[in-house]
């Protein structure tokens, strides 16, 4: 099987799984809005920063992430899966598939989170362009550090649960922080240029955890 | 300790050996080395600036830390690596033994840290801790080995299973860990040299200083690097006691 199509199939695989129950994305759109509504509840009227606006953003969608990325791989290890996965296709097909499908989960995540905010908040964002490129490149940057993290949980057979998210935090700090101080200059609504080493910063991170993870998701995958 | 069945051992779990005469030899120098350095840091005159006054003395031993944390950790990673590729359990041991060693030297770098910056930046407001970048981002990196411990312990009764799961989460953060620690810090606002684009030391650091801050710099490698392999040796001799309790 070609690469291409490999990690293609892989990805066509979680997806028509995912419409065909609906588990994962019902669950964390639920969790989104659940935690955003509580958090903005118990805030009530008092005035808030774009500081706090977009740590607050930021860090209920880490939280879902957490909770619910782990889960892509878990599940084949539930299902008994993984050796037919293993046979058939080459580790970084795997990876390939299920990092694309995470980052499709990811994106929708963050866009609703955002949109939440936004309605809730009465968000004024200055730069929407801004805004959608630093959402999509955290999106990518979180769905490539969690895959390889919930693969290694999977493996290791404590999937998902607190253990993930001690694992990522921490991993993930760079990540939160450019992503917030950019975000903080989108809803200011600064032209590109100006947050260009928050951008580079993000598109770095995504290429280093993505990179490593394909080299190291092999020693995971195989027995 | 009699030369136990390890010849019979395969390749594979023979535990880590350490040559006893080197081991030695290194930490004979470190101890005279350290002991130049200590004498010097505490003894030759430094310029008095003011609040800094004698407080410029910790620049010896906060960041000379930080050297030797990294070095555990690019040690570990060297292990961890070694381990992926070769599956041989010593250097497991050795990647563990030097993340624990580096977490100690982090974690006396964050408290020399944190009472430098209470008596100079925070002088009149009595704070302990500001957020810092570099400070944030060197508790996370502390985080990170945390979260390794943890992992391993998760995994405890699997030693196999456990070396490759754990290796492959120390090598992931051998690769995120320059944004933590050079990358970020540098473009945010902080009281630490280095930020911004600043030099980490400038033309006006006094001469002497230096002649003290290199030579400590080396003697906390080489101080990690007995503590590290005393730990290895600590190691390597548990490993052989349980298997001569079992067998």
């Amino acid at each position: 099987m070609n690469w291409l199509a490999g990690a293609w199939a892989v990805f066509k695989k979680d997806l028509r799984l995912e419409l065909r129950s609906r588990y994962a994305l019902s669950t964390l759109l639920l969790f989104v809005l659940a935690v955003t509504l509580v958090v903005l509840f118990g805030i009530g009227d008092a005035p808030l920063t774009g500081e706090v606006e977009t740590t607050l953003l930021w860090v209920v969608v880490l939280f879902a992430a957490a909770l619910g990325l782990g889960r892509a791989f878990v599940y084949e290890e539930e299902q008994g899966t993984v050796l037919l996965l293993r046979l058939h296709t080459r580790p970084s097909m795997v990876y390939a598939g299920k990092l694309l499908f995470n980052t499709l989960l990811v994106g929708a995540l963050t866009l609703v989170t955002a949109g939440a905010f936004w309605l809730m908040l009465g968000l004024e964002v200055g730069a929407p362009g801004l805004l959608l490129a630093v959402l999509a490149l955290g999106a990518l940057g979180l769905a490539g550090a969690t895959t390889l993290l919930g693969a290694l949980l999977a493996r290791a057979g404590t999937g998902g649960g607190a253990l993930l998210t001690v694992l990522l935090f921490p991993l993930l700090t760079p990540l939160l922080v450019s992503v917030v101080s950019a975000s903080q200059k989108a809803l200011a609504g600064v032209a590109f240029a100006a947050a260009r080493e928050e951008l580079l910063t993000l598109v770095g991170f995504a290429g280093v955890t993505i990179t490593a993870s394909v080299l190291l998701f092999d020693y995971v995958w195989e027995e | 300790m009699a030369p136990l069945a390890s010849a019979e051992l395969s390749e594979k779990e023979r535990p880590p050996r350490v040559n006893l005469q080197r081991y030695r030899w290194v930490r004979g120098a470190v101890v005279a080395w350290m002991t130049a350095v200590l004498a010097g840091a505490f003894l030759l005159k430094i310029p008095r600036i003011n609040i800094l006054e004698h407080t410029a003395r910790n620049l010896y031993f906060h960041v000379p830390m930080w050297f030797a944390m990294m070095a555990a950790f690019v040690v570990a990673g060297y292990h961890a690596a070694g381990f992926l590729r070769s599956g041989r359990r010593a250097r497991d041991v050795r990647a563990f033994e030097a993340a624990r060693v580096g977490t100690l030297f982090g974690g006396v770098g964050i408290v020399t840290g944190m009472v430098w910056a209470r008596f100079t930046w925070y002088q009149s407001s009595g704070l302990w801790w500001n957020f810092d970048p570099k400070q944030t981002m060197a508790a996370a990196q502390l985080l990170i080995f945390g979260a390794y411990f943890v992992l391993r312990s998760a995994l405890a009764g699997q030693p196999e299973k456990r070396g490759r799961i754990s290796a492959v989460y120390l090598l992931f953060a051998v690769a995120v860990m320059p944004f933590l620690l050079y990358v970020l810090p540098r473009q945010m606002q902080s009281l630490h040299p280095g930020a911004e684009g600043n030099p980490a030391f400038s033309e006006i650091t006094h001469p002497i200083m230096r002649v003290v801050f290199y030579p400590s710099v080396i003697g906390f490698i080489g101080l990690f690097w007995v503590l590290y392999t005393q730990r290895v040796r600590a190691a390597a001799l548990e490993i052989r006691q349980g298997m001569m309790r079992r067998a």
